[in-house]
């Protein structure tokens, strides 16, 4: 059941956060899954968001747990935003950060109530800031 | 071929020039591959008995991941390469079904010379042909660096 008065007290909160290698066998299947080129010698740009959440260090279930859903529940994209300060490199080890930093609760007449959050990814390389992805999920939320 | 190889950079751009779209027919099989590099459970990706227990068609549904690729490619292309591609904003709308065929599309709204060189920003979208319009947003892509 979700909390009654939606999830603000969790804007803030730090993923685990890891790493995550663009390793070439990655960027190929990737760039395949697209219909791309799989030979491009720069990662295909979606990797950024890829490479965000395969190294928050959290799995979907557990992401979606703080909010006390599930994948049952149905939970879609809202809102994507990619910022790439640099491009990606082929081969190179990430440090992927993250948190989340908005949860909105909205009532529609149609769609009833529900939670709106958005989490935010960001990619190291050194010191360097490679991107940052922002994404947002929307959680339905059954009557009570 | 490579982007640096590839890099056709686009001649006389002003705003309103269109960006030279991106058809595809979206294949199923390639959201069971995405499935697995996402290790995304979700069987509504892979598993069209679970859309009919669901009570929803037969078709497997796109990952949103994929269909925001989808424009990216095209901006890439477009500009001269994947490095090319600053920013990238997208709102989801609707569903991409597996065998629908997609046409990624945009146009240039504004030039802006920076640190970077000229980038263009572009309203972009994503729709289904003969259906919805799924993906709408913009985006800003170098081109032509200093």
């Amino acid at each position: 059941m979700s909390e009654p008065d939606g999830y603000a007290h969790l804007i803030g909160r730090e993923f685990p956060g890891g790493e995550y290698t663009v390793a070439p066998w990655r960027a190929w299947l990737t760039a395949d899954t697209l219909l791309d080129d799989p030979y491009d010698e720069v990662p295909h740009p979606v990797l950024a968001w890829m490479a965000g959440v395969a190294g928050w260090g959290m799995t979907w279930d557990e992401f979606f747990g703080w909010f006390d859903a599930t994948a049952d529940d149905g939970p879609m994209f809202g809102e994507h935003r990619t910022t790439m300060y640099r491009p990606l490199r082929m081969g190179a080890t990430y440090r992927v950060s993250g948190r989340v930093v908005s949860a909105e609760r909205k009532v529609g007449r149609r769609a009833g109530t529900m939670d709106i959050v958005g989490y935010e990814l960001d990619l190291h390389l050194g010191e360097d800031h490679v991107a940052r992805c922002f994404n947002s999920i929307v959680f339905p939320r059954r009557p009570a | 071929m490579s982007s640096a190889e590839a890099r056709a950079v686009p001649r006389d751009v002003r705003v309103g020039t269109e960006i030279e779209p991106l058809e595809l027919t979206v294949d199923p099989e390639k959201m069971k591959v995405m499935a697995a590099l996402l290790a995304d459970p979700n069987p509504i990706h892979f598993d069209p008995r679970s859309l009919a227990a669901l009570g929803m068609q037969e078709r497997t549904v796109n990952q949103g991941p994929l269909n925001m690729g989808y424009l990216q490619t095209m901006l890439a292309r477009w500009a001269g390469g994947r490095d090319r591609l600053l920013s990238f904003q997208v709102r989801f709308r609707g569903n991409v079904l597996a065998g629908d065929r997609v046409r990624a599309q945009g146009v240039v709204t504004a030039i802006t010379d920076t640190e970077r060189g000229r980038v263009a920003t572009c309203d972009i979208s994503l729709r289904v042909l003969g259906g919805a319009e799924v993906l709408t947003g913009t985006a800003d892509v170098i081109i032509e660096e200093h």
